[in-house]
């Protein structure tokens, strides 16, 4: 039963990556300018001829009829060729497999951040409601949700790096470069799981179940860990999975404060480059990415609660 | 809890297994360690491809080039002892060094030469910038391994400045590897090898323990320092304070609300460079009323007091441009600085003249019978940048004073190519970065007033389109600067261009590092003497 909604939500797939793809492909085309213009306007000294320039673009494919390069690039994509870099001259998959490492890796960073301290902060704000410490915690869950994080990178690196000295301020040196970015990263999606842990577990507290679990005599600590926290976490667990989608695609102000090569930074680049196939294929990758931990998070959340696959079933 | 958990043991995994590359490097190695403008990293560290300085300055470590700019603004020899040309500037002769290889251990002779020129302006290459550099080359003779004949369709006099920044690749290492993957495999004569490349991350050189100082900048044999890592510092503020912090020996490019941490102090020094070239020049767009006027060009020059804009702006450290070519330019016109003085009152009667005049009392002149240009139509201009807003900030409120209504506007870098197809500007932001005068041709002959081409002004004048064409056409060095000296009084005596400032390249240096040189290029420098003292 599972599989078969697997298999569903596989199939839904398709259509949003084809949709994003066109949204992708006419943007980056409606936008002004010109790749090769682009790659040759900074340059030292403008010595390029508008002839050897049209040569450029003809040999790059530029100056196909846009179907023609559309085509060009979707029908490479569901072969795994996702073309090549107008600027970076290397093939769009291998530039993208060679920052994904350091992109997942903050990531991961990020969202252990975010759910240790979210979860810690949640909990403890449900078991305490209306103490300080509830109160406490979502001053700072609070916080953490409206800080922008390139002024909360900066002002870590700031106090981290440049007085403490503990943390190198850039970089992708080993373990310790990881520390202050993904707690930049992480902070933020804590403030969200801290904020939805507290309601629902606050929720959960309340219902009939925990009084019968007390009345059976049940230690307390079992009865929170076995019937409330594992109630209360479905909800949240979503949210991680939504959150851990979000940094996989979204790391690009944290990749450039903290200089770490990855994906978000790339993407940037691209766009100022104006690399279309570079922005397309990462756009292209970033999305299914995002639907593919989207989709594993409703599966689980469908192993976790059969009522919503028999929902699936019913419906 | 449980993804908690899972997730830090997946985390120590990724860890574990390496992840990026590592800077670290061997404990008491002369490690240098400099730290880059995150937005100068090269696309590709192959210079044959790379349109951009930073990537030929990091080949200029691992691989000389065939002559040297050096730090006088002479060129001095690389990988070529001698050169000369012939007379029209259609064949330039080379005589290469001997005894000179390769870090592959294969020899650098006339061949590798031809095999570079020829590699740079081969189709599939896609070279724009340096094949543009290198010019129509019509064949590489060789005459003996230590002398090469560059024979060209049409007189090149720019052959020098285009061979400094050519890398000397070998061409067994090219081949070898490819188009696609040799700019990560960079094979040189230079005194560093190219040890790693992490994109968005850092690049490594380590010390080439054979090189034999084939470079007149060289002291003679191998470099001091044992691995060089380049940084790309993505966030300014970070590389404003890493040689402050111990975290680089070297900041380039630091931005200037950051060099007074530098200037005075007992362990750090501050290193300023100017690159030759126009500086943060505004282009006027001559073609519609009322910039085809030359009264109202001359009137903006006159209004611009560049001193007090350099003080407000910038504590003096900027450099003052009164003309075409910057004063660190060996061309620069001394005619400039005297040319357009800093006169509101001169400004103001020239505006007047033209029938520019404030009756409504609002503080911006209105036209009355300037020809061309509706009558009670405002005086606004629009002052067009990618960066640098603060300037026209500063022009905007000095043109205030004069009745002037300047909006500035900010644009990138697509938006503004844009702007200049469909000539759509009043003021256009342009910089060109070069020693040679060859760029006033680029910039002000109306035979490149095209899409693609950089004459975007519009002004036509068949004086100057001759004057700037003998750039392309005399090779000797003395009657070039003359003939750019008659250009750029014809440009001013035009008010074609409102000359701004030219930006300083900071520098901080961390005192332990010895004999770090500039070229007279303030973007380059040299590292084939330097040391890191303990």
């Amino acid at each position: 039963m599972l599989l078969r909604y697997i298999a569903r939500r596989l199939a839904q797939l398709a259509p949003v990556l084809f949709l994003i793809s066109i949204i992708v492909f006419s943007i980056l085309h409606a936008l002004p300018g010109d790749p090769v213009q682009l790659m040759l306007a900074g340059a030292e000294s403008g010595s390029v001829t508008p002839e050897r320039q049209a040569e450029l673009r003809q040999m790059m494919g530029l100056d196909d009829p846009l179907y023609v390069q559309y085509f060009r690039f979707i029908g490479g994509a569901v072969t795994g060729d996702l073309g090549t870099s107008v600027r970076l001259r290397q093939p769009v998959s291998t530039l993208i497999l060679d920052r994904l490492g350091s992109t997942l890796l903050l990531s991961l960073g990020g969202i252990l951040v975010a759910v240790l301290l979210g979860l810690a902060t949640g909990i403890v704000a449900a078991l305490r409601q209306g103490s300080w410490v509830d109160t406490a915690s979502m001053v700072l869950a609070n916080i953490g949700v409206s800080v922008p994080l390139f002024w909360l990178g900066l002002v870590l690196i700031l106090v981290f790096s440049f007085e403490l000295g503990w943390f190198p301020p850039a970089g992708q040196q080993g373990l310790r470069s990881l520390v202050l970015p993904s707690l930049t990263l992480g902070l933020v999606s804590a403030g969200v799981i801290s904020r939805l842990t507290r309601s629902s577990l606050a929720q959960v507290l309340v219902e009939d179940y925990m009084r019968t679990a007390r009345a059976k005599g049940l230690p307390e600590h079992l009865i929170y860990i076995r019937h409330a926290l594992r109630n209360a976490l479905v909800p949240v667990l979503t949210i991680v999975g939504l959150q851990f989608g979000a940094m996989l695609s979204g790391a690009v102000v944290t990749e450039t404060v903290f200089s770490r090569p990855g994906l978000g930074r790339l993407v940037v680049q691209a766009i100022l480059w104006q690399d279309y196939p570079l922005v397309q294929g990462i756009v292209l990758f970033m999305a299914t990415s995002y639907v593919f931990v989207n989709l594993v998070v409703d599966v689980s959340y469908a192993w976790l609660d059969p009522r919503i696959r028999d929902g699936e079933r019913a419906a | 809890m449980r993804i908690a958990l899972s997730s830090l043991v997946v985390l120590g995994a990724v860890i574990g297994c390496g992840g990026a590359g590592n800077d670290a490097g061997v404990p008491g190695e002369a490690h240098l360690i400099l730290a880059w403008d995150g937005s100068r990293e090269p696309a590709t560290l192959d210079g044959h491809v790379e349109p951009y300085q930073p990537g030929w300055l990091i080949d200029s470590f691992i691989a000389d080039p065939l002559v040297v700019l050096g730090p006088n603004g002479d060129y001095i020899a690389g990988l070529a002892l001698d050169w000369t040309s012939s007379e029209d500037a259609r064949t330039w002769t080379f005589t290469l060094r001997e005894g000179v290889s390769f870090q592959d251990g294969t020899p650098f002779d006339a061949a590798a030469v031809k095999y570079n020129v020829e590699r740079i302006l081969a189709p599939e290459t896609q070279s724009a910038e340096m094949a543009a550099h290198v010019g129509p080359v019509a064949r590489v003779e060789i005459l003996d391994d230590q002398r090469v004949v560059l024979h060209y369709e049409v007189p090149w006099v720019t052959v020098l400045d285009a061979f400094r920044r050519v890398p000397i690749w070998s061409p067994t290492a090219a081949e070898k590897w490819g188009l696609a993957e040799f700019h990560r495999h960079l094979i040189g004569t230079g005194p560093f090898l190219l040890d790693e490349w992490v994109p968005n991350d850092h690049v490594t050189l380590v010390k080439w323990s054979d090189y034999g100082g084939w470079n007149a900048i060289s002291r003679g044999g191998p470099a001091h320092l044992d691995r060089v890592t380049i940084r790309f510092i993505g966030e300014q503020a970070v590389l404003g304070n890493v040689v402050k912090t111990g975290d680089a020996h070297i900041a380039m490019n630091v931005p200037s609300t950051y060099i007074e941490d530098y200037r005075d102090s007992d362990d750090f020094r501050l290193i300023t460079g100017f690159q030759a070239g126009s500086g943060l020049s505004m282009t006027m767009n001559t073609r519609n009323p009322p910039l085809s006027h030359l009264e109202l060009r001359q009137a903006l020059l006159y209004g611009v007091n560049q001193e007090a804009i350099n003080e407000l702006l910038y504590d003096g450290n900027f450099l003052v441009t009164d003309g075409p070519l910057n004063e660190i330019h060996p061309c620069y016109w001394e005619g400039n600085a005297d040319y357009y003085p800093h006169d509101p009152d001169k400004a103001a009667a020239l505006l007047e003249g033209m029938g520019y005049v404030d009756r409504d009392g609002d503080g911006i002149r209105e036209a009355h019978g300037v020809d061309g240009v509706a009558d009670e139509a405002k005086l606004e201009l629009r002052w067009t940048v990618l960066h640098y807003s603060e300037i026209g900030e500063a022009v905007q409120s000095q043109w205030r004073d004069l009745g002037i209504d300047l909006n500035v506007e900010v644009i990138p870098g697509p938006v503004q190519l844009e702007r200049v197809n469909q000539r759509n500007f009043d003021l256009m932001y342009e910089r060109q970065r070069s020693p040679d005068p060859m760029l006033l041709d680029m910039v002000w002959n109306s035979a490149h007033d095209v899409v693609g081409g950089w004459a975007w002004g519009g002004f036509v004048d068949a004086e100057l389109d001759a004057t700037v064409g003998q750039l392309r056409t005399v090779a000797d060095p003395k009657t070039r600067c003359e003939i750019a000296k008659r250009a750029q009084k014809i440009i001013m005596d035009n008010a074609l261009m409102l000359p701004t400032l030219s930006e300083p390249i900071f520098y901080a240096v961390s005192n332990r590092v010895v004999d770090f040189e500039l070229s007279s290029e303030g973007q380059f420098f040299f590292l084939h003497n330097t040391r890191l003292e303990p």
